[in-house]
């Protein structure tokens, strides 16, 4: 009889510890990464900033080692994409723990986050459309979400971009480049962010450089989009400008001109800010950079790479006081692209650093870097 | 219910002939049927009958492919190999221009019926291709001069990890490498552990890197094992030392439906290392004895 009690009580304790293990594995994942002290970027640039690629990293401490490699080589802004169509997976739904987890490990590590937001969830966009694709009649449920996120995060995040190269139709659905219909996007949705949170920056633009020319079915010249922006009357509806600066085959300080895309090309876009009387905003730089492939033909050499990224972050800190953050592509890929786009990382996916990832961490130290 | 009867009267000796006879019927015609899908290489028949090569080339990378500027026409090693294979088959190259990051999607999607431009070979990507055997080895080497003292140590010192074994023996060395290049990666993790330090010769390009060994500048350098090849072809005598630092083959891409397309190409390769063909093209636009 006391064996079998005994036998009983044994059984009645594994069954109570088998709970107790699965009720610990069903928690939220981010418990299962210490977040550690707060942290400090210490940059001779505070300029300096990546563009992380954190929305399809499911572990949580390959984010957290991400970050901390971010502020381990001296860049204090983060500009990463959260997903509308994974935070508000049904109206008015939400699920933020991926992007909590992101944002609160950037925070911990002391990183300021530009949230660029887009990503149209099935629900908001007609079927068998493509998942950039939104019209005026989503925009409302768009302005709702950028709110609902400038609420979440308040105190956490201080900058949205709002959509992404809206100047490419490849980025605007697959349909023509609208810059009225994007001014008109801009005017739902900075009303609607601001009222949830007055302190958040609204970004605008994010153009891609193109010399896409007239009546082209892949985009607009981002010079000429800009202007008909302010022509759409843009102006009142976004604090700071976002625009992507790349250098190509460029050095970085090769003269801007409106028929070359080159790294100096934001000096053109300013000057358009200039011209509709929009001085007192800033630009932001949210892409930018070089390549290195080995063959592809708008990539230069990894020496020249490293030369022109320092070079690039010494000309916004010394030349360019209306920008605000530079912030290269990309820092690490979740997995290999198989593509010339490994060549844009700072880091591998393995998390070894490039020897980019040491010579920037040097300057950032403000060690001089470049061939004896 | 009426099968479980029927089950309990059988015997054990029938039911185990019965279940036998059953697993044999089972493996026999899932043989047959994988045996006639396999044979129905559809890309391999229609070369074999239309006389035609479809291959996928992105004529950008001198000098495995590039134009001729003389006749518009791609020219260089693939191009060579490939027609070198096809002829062996009796049948014609016809190339089709794809850029570089869009040939394996072309030859997944059988747009090309397979694609040979200095492809690496890429593991994460064999659910969609397939990749023949290697043609040629384009990873990093450690290189020195022919007659360098190192070359005994180096070559011992590969049998293990090839990175932490060259470490040990280029310990207090100087070692050349391209700046920010793949090269100058391995360099940085070598230094870390070589025991008293690894002095880093930096250069801007892969040539000027070898260029500081020939001058004495830089006791060993890595570089890829093509820049070293072409180095060579200039007169420069340098050698790769043991193992490749990190692999990196070139093979010839296929579709994953294709496997006697496949097993041609790589019998091809076996046939043309042989007798010395694929030595020749080596020769005429490497350096003989490349690896």
């Amino acid at each position: 009889m006391a064996n079998r009690q005994g036998r009983g009580t044994a059984a009645g304790f594994v069954l109570f510890s088998l709970v107790i293990v699965l009720l610990l594995a069903s928690r939220s994942y981010r418990h299962w990464v210490e977040f550690g002290p707060q942290r400090q970027v210490s940059t001779v640039n505070p300029k300096m900033g990546v563009h992380t690629r954190l929305t399809d990293e499911v572990e949580p401490w390959k984010i957290q080692r991400t970050l901390e490699m971010v502020r381990e080589m001296g860049a204090p802004w983060i500009v990463e994409y959260f997903l509308w169509a994974a935070h508000e997976p049904a109206r008015g739904v939400y699920d933020w723990s991926h992007a909590d987890l992101v944002v609160d490990h950037a925070v911990n590590q002391g990183l300021t986050v530009i949230a660029r937001l887009g990503y149209v969830p099935e629900w908001a966009r007609p079927p068998r459309s493509n998942h950039l694709y939104l019209d005026e009649a989503g925009y409302d449920d768009f302005a709702r979400f950028a709110a609902a996120f400038a609420e979440h995060f308040r105190g956490r995040v201080r900058y949205v971009i709002i959509w992404n190269e809206p100047n490419l139709s490849q980025e605007w659905g697959f349909r023509p480049v609208d810059p009225a219909g994007y001014t008109a996007m801009l005017r739902q949705v900075y009303p609607a962010v601001k009222a949830a949170n007055p302190e958040m920056q609204v970004l605008a633009g994010a153009l891609a450089p193109t010399l896409a020319p007239p009546g082209s079915e892949w985009g607009m010249d981002d010079l000429v989009y800009l202007q008909r922006m302010y022509d759409a009357g843009a102006a009142p509806y976004f604090d700071i400008l976002s625009v992507h600066a790349y250098g190509w085959t460029f050095s970085p300080d090769a003269p801007a001109s409106s028929d070359a895309v080159n790294f100096r090309r934001v000096e053109l876009q300013r000057a358009i800010m200039l011209r509709n009387g929009d001085a007192a905003k800033h630009l932001m730089i949210t892409e930018g950079g070089w390549n290195d492939h080995p063959r592809w033909t708008k990539a230069v050499r990894p020496a020249q790479r490293i030369e022109y990224t320092v070079r690039a972050y010494e000309i916004a800190r010394n030349e360019w006081p209306w920008v605000d953050a530079l912030c290269m592509w990309a820092f690490r890929y979740p997995r290999p692209a198989a593509t010339y786009q490994d060549y844009y990382t700072f880091v591998g996916v393995d998390f070894q650093p490039k020897p980019i990832y040491e010579e920037v961490q040097k300057y950032a130290a403000g060690v001089k870097v470049g061939l004896p | 219910m009426r099968l479980l009867q029927k089950v309990r009267r059988l015997s054990v000796h029938r039911l185990a002939f019965w279940l036998i006879l059953g697993g044999v019927v089972i493996v026999a015609a899932s043989f047959v049927t994988r045996s006639a899908l396999l044979g129905r290489d559809r890309t391999w028949a229609r070369i074999a009958e239309s006389g035609v090569w479809r291959v996928g080339i992105d004529p950008s990378f001198p000098p495995f492919e590039n134009l001729d500027p003389a006749t518009g026409r791609p020219a260089g090693f693939d191009v060579d190999l490939a027609e070198a294979i096809a002829r062996r088959w009796g049948v014609r190259v016809e190339f089709v221009g794809v850029g570089f990051d869009q040939l394996l999607d072309a030859v997944a999607a059988y747009r090309v019926d397979s694609a040979i431009s200095a492809l690496p070979v890429m593991p994460h990507r064999t659910r969609e291709v397939r990749f023949s055997d290697p043609y040629i080895e384009a990873g990093m080497v450690l290189v020195t001069p022919l007659q360098s003292p190192l070359v005994a140590a180096l070559e011992a010192s590969g049998r293990g990890d090839p990175v932490a074994g060259a470490a040990v023996a280029l310990a207090g060395r100087r070692l050349a490498v391209e700046w920010g290049s793949e090269g100058d990666a391995l360099a940085r993790r070598m230094q870390s552990q070589a025991p008293g330090g690894l002095q880093l010769v930096l250069r801007d390009s892969a040539e000027s890197t070898l260029g500081a060994v020939v001058a004495g500048e830089a006791d060993a350098a890595i570089v890829d094992a093509i820049s070293l090849a072409l180095f060579n072809r200039g007169g420069k005598r340098l050698a790769a030392v043991g193992q490749p630092l990190r692999s990196d083959p070139y093979a010839i891409i296929v579709p994953v439906g294709a496997p006697d397309l496949l097993a041609r190409v790589n019998e091809t390769l076996i046939a043309l290392r042989a007798d010395g063909a694929l030595e020749q093209i080596k020769a005429q636009w490497l350096e003989a004895g490349a690896p």
